[in-house]
């Protein structure tokens, strides 16, 4: 049986800066065994615990799509001593992988319906894995009407801004893009994302919702959802929480009698609904 | 003792119906022989849960710190100190507290009594008078109660609170000079090597609860210094090596400070004795500058500033 | 025959046997403080105590732990897994509350998908003699827990102290194995059998703590919000004292210690701390004694109910002596119990 506390080593490979500031980092990485990156089969929404080894470890959704092959990719922000590690390391360093973990967004709930993706800030990375993974072309057809709104503080804040750029030119898929409040440079929408999904007012009949973002936009997001008539069984939620092991066994990210690791971190709003409101 | 008792609750039913404080924080009876618990009113109602004996050991003055409500708190001597170095150090507002200062004779040490009765567990405690009287299962014994009394109280020269906005009951006399620094001049007069292998000893039992922090009315620090992670200064594993750091460390950060109410020895699940290494601090605050913290409300601690005529023997 | 007397005064020679072909440990007194550590004589144990400080999760489930090493160099990055000792182990001298609480462990510890595999092979390795109690402390309540002063879960092999002896009693097949490797040790006798049972009803009629858990996880349900949570946190200091003494606690964290060189380890860590659920952001679920109050109890009493079938409580007390506050959870639990929500 395999020691699930054990990382896999994989290199960085590729380091992008995703924002203006400069604390926003997508970490391409590879694993060094190539069994291992066979191995490592994951679901858009699942995490997996880096290690940055001296410094520890810390758990972070997984932002490619498991259609990308060739590497994994890991956006990471620098907020405390495993991620500013991490930031300080160069492309060929190797770090630790412990994964693929939790339970990923449900995709046979997304299958023949429209997909509602919302996103607010840097909570985009695991929804940017499902849009990537959705749009393929592989998978296009298994899903309906695509629409994602995702929203920033500013223009510079915006990350996987790439990627944003070839979704806008494509026509099977409803791209709003918007930032907070107005800046000269930004042409584009703004507004806050709750009140630029009332906006563009998505049909909730067959259709299913993944929301991602800080609680503050899941606060106000949520009454816009219920008002366009999503069912609560209907609509995803991402949560972060303190997590250590990964595995269900170090009891911190213990919210009732789930756990966010293993039962988690993707919860159907009706099933956060009956958790105790603690994250 | 009942005197006091009753005291207390008349005093603690004024507070509150005159409206003087939102809180009164007391003792009441625990659910052990031989202890007392934290107690919290805030209806006049419940003031008769207030209880006062020789087992009201804790420093009520830990739970001063960051409250918006003004609060009525029962002090002993070493508790009333504590409350006057967190006035002085700025986390307790002066107006905010009511001290109600009662004198005290001594806290029984349950680990020494426990100690002498060999493992038997006591069933049920009286004190009377200068003995308590122990009951179990098959026996029952009479203990005089100076042989059993906390080792900080029985070198204490403020039994009567120094600090106090009432007074319970009569002042009682202060012991006459005792030398409270014994067990450090014994100390100092081992060698480097057998001191170290006396504290490694001692602190090997550590288990990393932080009891002795978290119920020391000094330790109030937002962040501790052991949770930083940002540099973190030493490890968080029971390592011997780290473990002594944070011992020695947080004997430095309530040097000059600290009121020996012996909360952190009692509180100390592996019974170890933590009072030591602070204690010689203590007496190196009174040979050196005759200091005794938490006497005063106005005079600025040696340790927070700096006087020109400060001996400086020690720069070389 | 499953049934064995061991005379006190052979049991140096039942050790010196064991060591040969074990690891044994049992309790040891030092000064003031009984702990299991491992002995390699006869005469290092202490069976007089009526339970230890530090109850014997430690054994598993080490304060501090070593996964595995880790150098970092100009190739790359080695790591050493540290993997559990496979040696046989005697643990020796096993209250039956502790032994009880081996079972609640097993079931975080081997649930899911994922095995600990560092718990579970100590575990597997390890054959649990058990001590059974003759006289319970005022504090004990395994009654009220599922289980009882000679109770014989998680115990391999149960030592009952009869006058100058002791009784021993195969309860599993290890047990029967372990008996089997000293045939010296003679048979019991009806008589001897029949004082122990004596023993045992005696033991259990002295528990006078009884606390009834019944209703109490399905109130719990009802009462995350309520206005008890603020009042009964109050005394309480935060430190990690229950945590660290309860046998069935194994909440942890994992570290790196060594820049270039070093270990990743697990320590014992505590529900109790700020920290526990502070998250990079600053963010805090639980941002005061009030809520990590409620995590514990809730957890203990309500949520481990719905995922193990039981609560994790064995009764041993030790949180109640040892609370440097005082703050009693027999308490707690009959708060809740008649609290009209």
């Amino acid at each position: 049986m395999s020691n699930p506390y054990i990382p896999n080593l994989a290199v960085i490979r590729k380091i992008i800066t995703e924002n203006e500031v400069n604390d926003i980092k997508t970490f391409e990485l590879v694993f060094q065994d190539p069994e291992a990156m066979k191995n490592f089969k994951y679901r858009c929404g699942q995490f997996a615990e880096i290690s940055v080894f001296g410094a520890g470890e810390c758990p972070i959704g997984i932002a490619s799509s498991p259609t990308d092959e060739d590497c994994i990719q890991f956006t990471v922000k620098k907020v405390g001593v495993v991620t500013t590690a991490l930031h300080n390391c160069e492309e060929g360093t190797v770090v630790g992988v412990r994964g693929p973990f939790g339970n990923g967004f449900p995709l046979e709930r997304m299958e023949g319906r429209n997909v509602v993706i919302v996103g607010g800030g840097f909570a985009f990375t695991t929804l940017r894995s499902l849009i990537k993974f959705i749009l393929h072309d592989a998978n296009r057809d298994r899903f309906k009407d695509v629409m994602v709104v995702y929203g920033a503080r500013n223009p510079g804040e915006l990350i996987y801004k790439y990627d944003l750029e070839a979704w806008g030119k494509r026509d099977d898929i409803s791209l709003n893009v918007t930032i907070d409040s107005a800046v000269p440079s930004w042409t584009g929408r703004v507004g806050f994302v709750p009140a630029v999904l009332k906006e563009v007012a998505p049909s909730s009949s067959n259709a299913t919702a993944v929301v991602c973002g800080p609680p503050i936009m899941i606060r106000f997001t949520m009454p816009v959802l219920n008002e366009l008539g999503f069912p609560h069984e209907d609509v995803f939620l991402s949560l972060e929480m303190r997590m250590k092991c990964g595995i269900g066994k170090c009891g911190r990210c213990n919210i009732g009698e789930k756990f966010v690791c293993k039962d988690g971190p993707v919860f159907a709003y009706k099933e956060l609904q009956m958790m105790p409101k603690e994250y | 003792m009942e005197n006091l008792e009753s005291s207390i609750r008349d005093i603690a039913r004024k507070l509150l119906s005159d409206k003087k404080v939102d809180l009164i924080i007391g003792y009441e009876q625990g659910t052990l022989p031989l202890r007392t618990t934290p107690c919290f009113v805030d209806k006049v109602e419940d003031v008769q849960k207030l209880v006062w004996n020789a087992s009201c050991d804790a420093n009520l003055s830990k739970y001063l710190v960051d409250r918006k409500e003004k609060v009525g708190v029962v002090a002993k001597g070493c508790d009333a100190r504590s409350i006057a170095v967190c006035i002085v150090e700025k986390q307790i507002p002066r107006e905010n507290v009511v001290i109600i200062g009662v004198p005290c004779l001594g806290v029984i040490d349950r680990k020494k009594v426990e100690a002498k009765l060999g493992g038997k567990e006591v069933l049920e405690s009286i004190v009377e008078g200068e003995q308590i009287r122990v009951k179990g299962e098959g026996f029952e014994f009479v203990l005089p109660k100076k042989d059993f009394l906390c080792d900080s109280c029985l070198t204490c020269r403020h039994r009567n609170p120094p600090i106090y906005d009432v007074f319970v009951g009569e002042k009682v006399p202060e012991t006459p000079e005792v030398n409270e620094f014994a067990e450090v001049s014994d100390l100092e007069s081992k060698s480097v090597e057998e001191r170290w292998a006396h504290f490694k000893e001692e602190l090997s039992k550590c288990i990393r609860c932080y009891a002795c922090r978290n119920v020391c009315p000094l330790c109030y620090c937002k962040m501790c210094f052991v949770d930083q992670t940002m540099p973190a200064w030493f490890g968080k594993t029971n390592d011997l090596s780290d473990t002594m750091i944070y011992h020695i460390v947080r004997a430095f950060h309530v040097a000059g400070r600290c009121v020996d109410c012996g909360a952190c020895s009692r509180a100390c699940p592996m019974d170890i004795n933590l009072r030591e290494l602070v204690k010689k601090t203590e007496k190196i605050m009174k040979e050196r500058y005759d200091y005794e913290s938490g006497l005063s409300l106005e005079e600025v601690p040696p340790l927070g500033e700096f006087k020109m005529d400060d001996s400086q023997e020690f720069i070389k | 025959m499953k049934w064995k007397v061991l005379e006190k005064s052979k049991i140096p020679v039942l050790i010196e046997e064991l060591t040969r072909e074990y690891e044994v440990f049992a309790p040891v007194k030092k000064n003031s403080l009984v702990s299991f550590e491992r002995v390699s004589s006869g005469n290092e144990i202490y069976l007089g105590f009526q339970n230890t400080k530090k109850p014997p999760k430690e054994v598993f489930f080490p304060q501090t732990e070593i996964l595995f090493t880790y150098r970092v160099g100009k190739k790359g990055v080695e790591i050493e897994e540290h993997p559990a000792p496979r040696r046989k182990r005697v643990l020796l001298g096993v209250r039956s509350c502790d032994a009880r609480s081996f079972v609640l462990l097993d079931k975080v510890f081997s649930s899911g998908e994922y095995k600990d595999l560092y718990y579970l092979e100590k575990r597997k390795n390890t054959t649990i003699v058990g001590l059974a109690c003759n006289h319970p402390l005022s504090t004990c309540f395994c009654t009220s827990m599922g289980g009882s002063p000679f109770g014989k879960e998680g115990v391999d092999l149960l030592l009952q102290e009869l006058n100058g002896k002791y009784l021993l009693e195969a309860v599993t097949e290890r047990g029967m194995e372990l008996i089997e490797k000293f045939p010296w040790l003679m048979d019991a006798e009806k008589g001897d059998i029949e004082k122990a049972k004596r023993l045992f009803e005696d033991a259990e009629r002295a528990i006078r703590s009884k606390v009834s858990v019944e209703g109490v996880s399905e109130k719990l349900d009802r009462m995350f919000d309520d206005p008890m949570w603020d009042q009964i946190h109050q005394k309480c200091v935060g430190c990690a004292v229950c945590t660290y003494l309860c046998p069935t606690c194994c909440c942890f964290d994992i570290l790196d210690e060594g820049t270039n060189e070093g270990k990743r380890v697990r320590i014992w860590d505590t529900c109790q701390s700020p920290l526990f659920t502070l998250e990079g952001s600053g963010h805090n679920p639980r941002p005061s004694g009030k809520e990590r109050m409620r995590q514990r109890i809730m957890h203990k009493f309500d949520y481990v109910v719905k995922n193990f079938g039981e609560g994790f409580c064995v009764g041993c007390g030790r949180c109640i002596r040892e609370c440097p506050v005082n703050l009693d959870i027999r308490e707690i639990v009959k708060k809740i119990s008649t609290w009209q929500v």
